[in-house]
């Protein structure tokens, strides 16, 4: 999909402490097919920054995702790809 | 109802890259080579499904089964996509798929070989599905008939997530080493060479396309796989596995160059390539006709299920 995951509003938060960054994350429906995806693509780019060694990414369920959580670049996004939301 | 074109003004519509959109304006001759090419297709994506599944029930997680699921889901959507156009074309979508011998349907060789591990199953997302996904590119960007143009859009996206799957799961493995990076050279081993000849005779072989006159496709059999190796050749060597081919450059241009006598001797119980036994496209094409170990059994596992279905509502409808 071309959007990213936080104007997907997925990203609950991020908190960073001697280069260990955690990251909470939420999926748009807990059978997600693209999960593992996601994990690792988070993994992989944080730790492409510079000063960062380790990354924690906890997955949340609680406040659940719904379309109202995007923004509106997000929502412009996926309307342009046929999506509506 | 619109006045069925001449065929030299039929031909003429295809040169200027005109949409043909419906039966009406087709020429027999486009019509059954049309269907022909949906016949490939549906028969393609439908079969990818068994194949699939039979792999996936060996995922390491739930979540990497999911991601199996989703991709047999794609794919029968797609298939349905191909079959629906024939049926708006006049063909019968239930008889094309539940009533056929196994022997007719039109998908490649390839997916007669059996899957028999998850590892299997993401190299054949790395690689047969990249082979879909250039063979339907070409389609999708050139094809003379606007309902399957359109169709391929959604198709296209999904191909993506196939080959993402396939990809990611290739680079972990080999990461890991050892007896789990073996099995993926040994995966890698036979199923590159089927997908290599997934693209059929080469061009030298082929003097005519009526796919191409009639512009339902854009790019020869070669181009294709060539199209293929330059994805598929960079990417294995960069995640440190090893594939029979190597590029060279040649008037400027690069040319993936196979490092094996092409086609020749395989053997599919085996799971083996004998490439110190070159055959002819003639050897092949009888393997292809007589089809692989897994066709009959994939093909019974939709079938029976529909005629078992079909015979048991029709009691339930009598008694009642």
């Amino acid at each position: 999909m071309p959007v990213n995951l936080v104007d997907l509003g997925v990203i609950y938060g991020i908190k960073e402490n001697d280069g260990v960054v955690d990251v909470d994350l939420t999926f748009t429906a807990m059978g997600c097919p693209a999960s593992e995806f996601i994990l690792e693509d988070v993994r992989e780019r944080l730790l492409r920054e510079d000063g960062i060694r380790e990354v924690r990414v906890n997955v949340v369920w609680n406040p659940p995702w719904t379309v109202a959580r995007m923004t509106e670049a997000g929502r412009d996004a996926l309307e342009a790809w046929g999506l509506a939301v | 109802m619109e006045r069925m074109a001449s065929p030299a003004e039929f031909d003429q519509m295809i040169k200027s890259g005109e949409l043909i959109e419906s039966p009406n304006e087709m020429t027999p001759e486009y019509l059954r080579e049309l269907k022909h090419t949906l016949v490939v297709s549906g028969d393609t994506e439908l079969i990818s499904a068994p194949a699939y599944y039979l792999a996936a029930k060996r995922a390491p997680s739930i979540n990497a089964f999911m991601t199996g699921i989703a991709i047999i889901q794609d794919e029968l959507a797609h298939a349905h996509i191909a079959y629906h156009i024939l049926e708006d074309l006049g063909e019968d979508q239930e008889a094309l798929i539940f009533s056929r011998d196994p022997k007719s349907f039109r998908y490649p060789y390839a997916f007669d070989v059996p899957l028999d591990s998850w590892t299997e199953l993401v190299v054949a997302n790395g690689m047969y599905d990249q082979a879909g996904f250039c063979l339907l590119g070409d389609i999708h960007e050139k094809c003379s008939y606007g309902p399957w143009k359109r169709g391929l859009n959604k198709v296209m996206a999904e191909e993506n997530f196939h080959l993402r799957n396939g990809r990611t799961w290739m680079k972990r493995i080999s990461q890991a080493g050892g007896s789990a990076k073996e099995e993926l050279q040994r995966a890698v081993d036979w199923m590159f060479p089927l997908s290599v000849e997934w693209f059929g005779l080469p061009d030298s072989l082929k003097m005519h396309s009526t796919q191409l006159e009639f512009r339902l496709k854009g790019l020869t059999n070669d181009q294709l796989r060539q199209w293929w190796l330059s994805l598929v050749v960079p990417y294995c060597e960069q995640i440190g596995i090893k594939v029979p081919s190597h590029k060279e450059t040649r008037d400027g241009k690069d040319v993936w160059e196979l490092d094996y006598p092409f086609p020749c001797e395989f053997d599919a119980a085996e799971k083996r390539w004998d490439f110190k036994q070159p055959i002819s496209w003639d050897d092949v094409l009888v393997r292809w006709r007589e089809r692989g170990p897994r066709n009959a059994e994939m093909v019974a596992m939709f079938q029976e299920e529909f005629h078992k279905f079909r015979k048991a509502h029709h009691q339930n409808g009598a008694r009642r």
